[in-house]
């Protein structure tokens, strides 16, 4: 399916449930316009544009017909998934295991195991990384970092 | 006189240790993202964003502006020596600087860059302050209505010189307004949005909006392609331009300073319009055009002096009018926020270290700025060597630190990463966060002065129509919209559109 009839879609149910949510909000009048009263704009905007989107998306044009599977052809998509995969690792493992655990865990598997960086240049790499951001932040700058099961 | 006593409050804010510390780290940070592609300023501030929360307003200003007209210096290096540009700026440098390297002057390319860079940015700082305060003035009769309506005419100019499709961009600008009113209204302390999370009644944090829309979103598309860049093995002899390439050059540089400096007022303008124009006017001008695309000096010259002139140029609107011209200065206005400053009239007044400060700091930090990019030259190009497989995850890491750090919650980790995929699903998709960011930061300032605006009418929207000032931005607002349905225009701004687009 054409990709930006796909996303004019999601757009224009964005736009709705934001009307929908402002009206219950409350509009209020011109004289005092309300909570809902800028969310409602918005959201009436953003719906007007979507339908021309849309609509535009049934003109002809080569670059017009791109369809969704289209958009990850030729690219290594597998790659940035694991990318987000291990950044959300991260979030959730970030104040159980502690900031260096993690961290160190993080660029190691990224740098050995995603880009296969030989082992001395990975261990480098994050230690100075490692260290110097722990310097800036919790040093310098005073960061309250997570210290976990190590402590620090 | 004025002038004088005014540099004085700024050279003495600058020249303070602290300021100059975070000066030289603005400059040299902005030169290294100017350097490797894959990062741009903006994306750069987002994440420095959180260390602004821990020093003063002023110091965080100077080094966030460093990066920016920073990365104007960096971005030539990598056109010159690469062929690929370091920023979207420095997209038109890299056709006669390359073919200029690729001769074996890429020396006198780099040389005639920074010392054009240098001159420009000079050029830039003197007009800022002499047009600066008299804006001023102008800007303090300023009303809500005057106000609600400049700032929709800057939204519509970005998204008119910015994007491929128009309704997208002014789309993303819709979306991003509606992001801004997330949060209590600051009216009546009703919670908008909030879906029942307590984190939210804040509002969305601009640190991991930004983070999220400008450094994940860019990691996770660059990972998908295999960056390969093979730099000009030419040994980096006579950086100095002969006399022969300063009278070539000398013309341009004065000239594309002046106009990228003006180009850089206007919103939605900028560095890359500036140095697109510059090229293109030098060419008409030029007595061997010709030459311009095999290599000729003045092809180099020109849009590397409008670059940063216009760097310099935008800051005008922030200043004086607390309107950014352009997303970088979104982030600045952002990043004031934070510290409770509200950018306009009266910061001159309020503010006057912060404000001389930061200009002074400009000079201050071109001089860094020649410094680090004619000598150390040879340490550029040895980062440019470094492989996006060991800078990708670095940069990850910078920023889950800096999203952690600001409130020490996992909370605004997990909003950057999600509008870090939103970002990258954006983009995949042609939609460019630039309007979406800009939109977001403005959005209260927008509400505000709208209903202000109404409530000073009474209710009656004549109001903004009534009052020149504010009757004549929108009267332009509306024709540029309904010239962008013109199709010779179309095809005009498409062009153009496209020749930024096909190098970044």
């Amino acid at each position: 399916m054409n990709s930006d009839r796909v996303s004019s879609l999601f757009w224009f149910a964005l736009g709705a449930g934001s009307i929908y949510a402002s009206v219950r909000l409350g509009m209020g009048t011109t004289g005092e316009p309300g909570s809902g009263f800028v969310p409602f704009t918005a959201g009436a905007f953003i719906c007007l544009m979507a339908l021309l989107v849309f609509l535009q998306s049934f003109q002809r044009g080569p670059h017009l017909k791109r369809g969704l599977s289209a958009l990850w052809k030729g690219v290594y998509w597998r790659r940035s998934l694991a990318v987000g995969v291990l950044t959300l690792a991260y979030i959730l493992a970030l104040e159980t295991l502690g900031f260096s655990l993690t961290s160190l865990l993080l660029l190691v598997i990224i740098m050995r195991g995603l880009e296969k960086i030989s082992w001395r240049k990975t261990l480098i790499i994050s230690i100075v990384t490692l260290a110097v951001s722990y310097l800036v932040f919790k040093v310098f700058l005073k960061a309250t970092l997570p210290p976990g099961i190590l402590g620090f | 006189m004025d002038f004088f006593a005014n540099m004085i409050t700024g050279f003495s804010v600058a020249l303070e240790p602290m300021n100059l510390l975070f000066c030289f780290i603005g400059v040299f940070v902005g030169t290294l993202i100017g350097v490797l592609p894959g990062i741009g300023p903006v994306g750069t501030m987002a994440i420095l964003l959180p260390i602004t929360y821990g020093i003063p307003p002023t110091t965080a200003i100077i080094m966030l502006s460093g990066i920016y007209y920073g990365a104007q210096y960096g971005g030539s290096t990598t056109s010159i020596l690469v062929g690929i540009p370091g920023e979207a700026a420095s997209v038109i440098t890299t056709i006669d600087g390359y073919q200029m390297a690729l001769q074996g002057r890429a020396g006198p390319a780099l040389g005639i860059a920074a010392f054009g860079s240098f001159i420009a940015g000079t050029i830039g700082i003197v007009g800022l302050q002499l047009l600066a305060p008299p804006l001023v003035s102008v800007a303090l009769r300023f009303g809500p209505p005057e106000y609600f309506s400049l700032m929709i005419l800057g939204l519509v100019i970005l998204t008119y010189l910015a994007q491929k499709s128009m309704a997208k961009a002014l789309m993303m600008a819709g979306v991003g307004i509606l992001l801004g009113t997330v949060g209590l209204d600051t009216m009546n302390g009703v919670p908008r949005f909030t879906v029942g999370v307590p984190e939210l009644l804040d509002g969305i944090g601009i640190a991991p909006l930004a983070m999220g829309l400008f450094g994940i979103s860019e990691i996770l598309l660059n990972v998908e392609q295999k960056l390969k860049h093979e730099i000009v093995t030419t040994e980096l002899k006579h950086l100095l331009p002969s006399a022969k390439d300063w009278g070539e050059s000398i013309g341009p540089i004065l000239r594309s300073s002046i106009v990228g400096f003006f180009l850089g007022i206007l919103p939605g303008g900028g560095a890359v319009l500036a140095s697109f124009v510059t090229y293109g006017m030098e060419k008409r001008l030029s007595k061997t055009p010709e030459q311009f695309g095999k290599g000729a000096i003045a092809g180099v010259a020109a849009p590397e002096s409008a670059n940063n002139a216009a760097a310099q140029g935008a800051f005008i609107p922030l200043l004086t009018l607390g309107i950014p011209a352009n997303v970088v200065m979104g982030m600045l206005l952002g990043a004031l926020m934070i510290h409770n400053i509200v950018p306009g009239p009266m910061m001159i007044k309020d503010h006057p270290d912060l404000f001389w400060g930061v200009i002074a700091s400009m000079y201050v930090g071109n001089v860094m700025l020649l410094i680090l990019n004619l000598p150390l030259i040879g340490l550029w190009v040895k980062l440019l060597q470094v492989p996006y497989s060991i800078l990708f995850p670095m940069i990850l890491f910078v920023c889950l630190l800096g999203g952690y750090v600001i409130n020490n919650s996992t909370f605004d980790l997990y909003l950057m990463l999600f509008f870090g995929v939103a970002g990258y699903l954006m983009r995949k998709f042609d939609y460019e966060p630039a309007p979406l960011i800009l939109a977001y930061v403005l959005s209260s300032l927008l509400e505000n002065a709208l209903r202000q605006s109404l409530i000073l009418s009474g209710g009656s929207l004549q109001i903004f129509v009534t009052r020149p000032i504010s009757a004549g931005c929108l009267i332009l607002a509306v024709v540029l919209l309904a010239s962008s349905i013109l199709p010779r225009i179309r095809e005009r701004r498409k062009m153009l559109v496209e020749q930024a687009e096909e190098a970044t």
